[in-house]
């Protein structure tokens, strides 16, 4: 099953990242005095030139990141590094699951943003900085002035080291997908390949980032199902989905579930998606019941001290919870509770839950198949 | 996709475009373009004879002496002899600020340099080059204007000559109606007889001005090449009322009076805006003087040590080297020389430190004339005069006598007419000479003398190249050895300089990075087969 994971910008961005630091590599290091190719005045020119090409570069990228909130894909996360370590010193080779399936929490795992991140705020500001000292603090005869070059030209040059180590080890990785082409080729189409499973969870990933910016986008009164219809449509949109036509049902089944209850807590509406979560036949059979009514003990003290924080003005980002179905089966979701507002009173609690199940479910099959493999070579050993 | 083919296609075809101009551009203005104010070339100017001074009957009477024709060019040119008389070519000293040390009158009259060593108790023989007749010892009137040479400036019969050993007479015998009624704007060789010569021969000082520019071509000197501009001096060192700007650092120690290339080439002459920034802090002469002594040889060293061996009849010697210049000479000691030599490059901000002969010896080889500047040199002189820039120069060492007891170099007697009065050129006695030397200036001699060496620096400015063979970015911007600037390392260069800590560091990484992706990629391919699912 293919995926629309990198958008037109992205791909633009990402091979002319490829062109430029190729580009300011080799001619840098041209400048450096290690070899003759383009001849010492070409190279600076083209070092000059993609330089620049490379800052307004950035500049748009930044902007970019931010108009569609895909920085988030980089906020750092320490969850799960580790075995992400040891999946690339050990697990890879015998075959392992990708601990951090590509798409369950986001595109990049959390090892790549890590990386990605250093390299953001750490090379490209310093290789920045230094190259822009280099330009214009080189000839010091008045105003702000470097003693000499050698501060600046040394952190350039090792940054530029770093950059090219990155360099290797970013292309090497990316063999390391569902199959050895598959990420190289998602940068080049946009579609990468994936299982159904991380698709699924692609989809809840993509429909809580929409379903924040719509909401962010609508007044706190607005009408809560074309802010659903709106979030849906835009992670149809960001997915390509519309080319997949088996990948239509995954959206629609995942479609994200919106409540509100108010301060007796009391749901006052929830939306056909909820009930279906919850296996209920229509909205109109949860109206007027009080929220206990879908967890268990712990979890509904739980429920209860996370509800009194939102009434008291707090938004609680998506914890995972475990839920009690009409027909007393157990599903899981993540949820995103925040108060509602009207005349700078809070009258109530709203939110979105996001199936999870079946991730779960398969983490969970994961692990069974993993305990059965251990036996059976635990077995084979004693014979 | 294809989208992204074309943008990649845009962005190269972009880059190939710019990076291929500056050469281009290069070669435009070689031919078309060249960048020049405050001068008129050659093809446009109006040649029209405004006076003819052979018609003028002052100039025809008979001259009994030199001192004639002077008095016949003042009785029009009046009070042009005040103009003289306040120019160092008449005085030969002048009175400045030595570098950090207050202000000393130096000149030719005084100052000791590592050729000759100096000109006191020597003039008449050093005054062959003085622009004046008679100034053979101390008696010599410098208010006297009769005694001014108009000639040896303005001849332009190329008849003049002075005499040698004769305190600037000419030569007896000089038809002097002919050399007075030929006058007019000095031109190369009236300027280039003493300062072509200087040092006793044929660019043995300089190094980069020498007789072959009398009539060279434009690869020798891309101002004077008579296939060219055929630029005479003073279209460079423009002179008003007989001030003649220029100074060279032999003698020179401050920033003033000064020509530079500017005044014609503009701060910006070139349309490669990096190399118009190169320019603050590198002197034009740096890239375009690649070589100097192109058509004859120079100087380079002079060991006074050897000299005073004489033939088996007690008779001086002259041996040549294989191109014909001395390099053995009794009189002076032995020589090398050299052509097509590749400048040595100083920090220069404009500013000199002279040897004198009464300063004491602290350090070997003495400096003769330290110039001033580093690459740090960027504050105080920045305001004033500006920073120093990368200067080539002509470096002429060598072994000169210097008092042993005493610690100072001396003056030495080299030239008489006659044996016994201790000239050391008749006699070949040194202690006699540097006793004549010395008292003759009026400083104590202990008696001892020994040889020091010493460096003296030559700011190179002539002999300019055409801009297709001026150095390129590489011959600076490379780690060889051979790098023109491989010894001046007080700063951060390009392409020269790298911290070896970073660069290994940085090489061992990749390398290491390598490796690891080769045998990471080995190893699931070998155990492939262990994959549990597709
Ligand atoms: C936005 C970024 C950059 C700017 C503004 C910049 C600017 C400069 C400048 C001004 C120089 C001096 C030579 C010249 O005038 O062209 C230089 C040298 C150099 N650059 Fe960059 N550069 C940038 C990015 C990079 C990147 C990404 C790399 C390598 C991956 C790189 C590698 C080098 C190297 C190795 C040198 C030679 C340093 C030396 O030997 O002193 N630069 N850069």
């Amino acid at each position: 099953m293919k995926i629309y994971i990198y958008q037109i910008f992205e791909r633009f961005w990402h091979w002319m990242q490829v062109l430029l630091i190729s580009a300011l590599a080799i001619t840098g290091l041209e400048i450096h005095g290690f070899f003759e190719l383009f001849g010492y005045r070409n190279a600076v020119s083209i070092h000059d030139i993609s330089a620049w090409a490379f800052l307004i570069l950035i500049i748009f990228a930044i902007f970019w990141h931010f108009t569609t909130g895909e920085w988030r894909q980089y906020k750092p996360s320490l969850k799960l590094v580790k075995e992400q370590i040891n999946y690339y010193i050990t697990g890879i080779f015998s075959g392992a699951e990708h601990p951090t399936n590509k798409l369950v929490y986001n595109k990049f795992n959390p090892l790549q943003r890590l990386i990605y991140l250093g390299l953001k705020i750490l090379v490209i500001p310093v290789m920045g900085l230094s190259g822009l000292a280099y330009m214009y603090l080189n000839y010091p005869n008045q105003g702000f002035q470097l003693g000499s070059l050698d501060s600046a030209a040394l952190i350039h040059t090792a940054g530029a080291y770093f950059l090219i180590v990155f360099v290797i080890a970013h292309v090497y990785l990316t063999t390391t997908g569902h199959k050895p082409l598959s990420a190289i080729k998602a940068m080049i189409t946009g579609w990468e390949e994936v299982d159904e499973k991380g698709a699924r969870a692609m989809v809840a990933n993509e429909m809580e980032v929409a379903l924040k910016i719509t909401k962010a986008r609508l007044k706190a009164d607005g009408n809560k199902s074309e802010l659903l219809d709106t979030a849906l449509a835009e992670t149809e949109a960001r997915l390509g989905v519309k080319k997949e036509e088996k990948f239509r049902d995954v959206v629609a089944n995942s479609g994200a579930g919106y409540f509100r209850i108010d301060p007796n807590g009391i749901y006052e509406e929830v939306n056909n998606a909820w009930a279906c979560l919850y296996k209920f036949k229509s909205p109109e059979d949860v109206v007027g019941k009080h929220y206990s009514l879908s967890r268990n003990k712990e979890e509904f003290e739980e429920l209860e001290i996370t509800f009194n924080k939102v009434l008291k003005g707090e938004t609680i980002p998506h914890g995972e919870v475990t839920r009690i179905c009409q027909d007393g089966s157990i599903g899981h979701h993540t949820v995103t509770m925040t108060p509602v507002v009207k005349n700078n009173q809070i009258v109530g609690v709203e939110g979105f839950i996001l199936d999870t199940t079946a991730r779960l479910l398969a983490e969970k099959e994961l692990l069974e198949n993993k305990i059965r493999l251990e036996q059976l070579l635990n077995d084979r050993d004693r014979k | 996709m294809k989208k992204l083919i074309y943008l990649v296609l845009i962005v190269f075809s972009f880059q190939a475009t710019l990076f291929a101009s500056p050469d281009q551009e290069a070669s435009l203005e070689n031919q078309h373009k060249l960048k020049l104010i405050n001068y008129v070339k050659k093809a446009d100017r109006l040649n029209q004879k405004v006076v003819d001074h052979g018609k003028f009957a002052v100039l025809q009477q008979e001259f009994k002496r030199p001192q004639d024709v002077t008095l016949a060019c003042l009785s029009c040119h009046t009070e042009r002899h005040t103009e003289i008389m306040a120019n160092n070519h008449w005085t030969w000293q002048r009175t400045e600020k030595l570098n950090g040390r207050g202000e000393v009158s130096v000149g030719k009259k005084n100052i000791l340099n590592n050729f000759c060593i100096g000109t006191s108790s020597n003039r008449e023989s050093c005054t062959r080059c003085h622009i004046g007749y008679g100034w053979k010892d101390e008696s010599f009137d410098f208010t006297e204007k009769e005694n001014i040479d108009c000639l040896v400036c303005h001849d332009l019969s190329g008849v003049y000559k002075k005499e040698s050993g004769m305190a600037g007479y000419p030569v007896e015998g000089i038809n002097l109606n002919v050399v007075a009624q030929s006058v007019g704007s000095p031109k190369r060789a009236n300027c280039g007889v003493c300062h072509f010569w200087g040092g006793g021969g044929n660019n043995v000082k300089h190094g980069d001005l020498e007789e072959a520019m009398n009539n060279g071509t434009k690869k020798l000197d891309v101002h004077m090449g008579t296939d060219g501009e055929d630029m005479s001096c003073i279209e460079c060192h423009i002179t008003e009322n007989h001030n003649i700007t220029g100074k060279l650092y032999a003698l020179s120690s401050e920033n003033k009076n000064r020509i530079s290339c500017e005044q014609c080439h503009t701060t910006e002459p070139h349309s490669d805006a990096l190399l118009n920034k190169h320019g603050l802090r590198i002197a034009c002469q740096t890239c375009h003087i690649p070589y100097y002594a192109k058509a004859n040889s120079t100087k380079m060293w002079w060991d006074w040590t050897s000299a005073g061996r004489l033939d088996e009849h007690g008779e001086p010697l002259h041996e040549a080297d294989a191109d014909g210049n001395h390099n053995y000479l009794s009189i002076k000691g032995t020589f090398v020389w050299d052509q097509n030599i590749k400048p040595s490059y100083f920090w220069f901000n404009g500013l000199a430190d002279h040897f004198l002969i009464t300063d004491s010896i602290t350090e070997i080889p003495i400096q003769m004339n330290t110039l001033n500047g580093a690459y740090s040199d960027k504050g105080a002189n920045c305001k004033t005069t500006g920073c120093s820039k990368i200067w080539p120069v002509k470096v002429h060492r060598g072994k000169q006598p210097y008092d042993a007891i005493n610690n100072r170099l001396v003056q030495v007697k080299t030239f008489s007419k006659v044996k016994g009065e201790g000239a050391y050129w008749m006699d070949f006695d040194w202690n006699a000479a540097i006793k004549a030397g010395m008292e003759y200036v009026g400083l104590p001699y202990s008696g001892e003398y020994g040889f020091v060496e010493t460096e003296m620096y030559w700011p190179l400015n002539h002999q300019v190249s055409p801009a297709s063979q001026s150095l390129r970015c590489i011959d600076c911007h490379t780690r060889s050895e051979e790098g023109r600037l491989a010894s001046l390392t007080d700063f951060y260069l390009p392409g020269r300089d790298y911290n070896a800590w970073i660069d290994n560091i940085g090489i061992i990484l990749i390398i290491l990075s390598f490796i690891g992706v080769v045998v990471h990629g080995a190893l699931r391919i070998i155990l492939r087969k262990n994959c549990l699912h597709d």
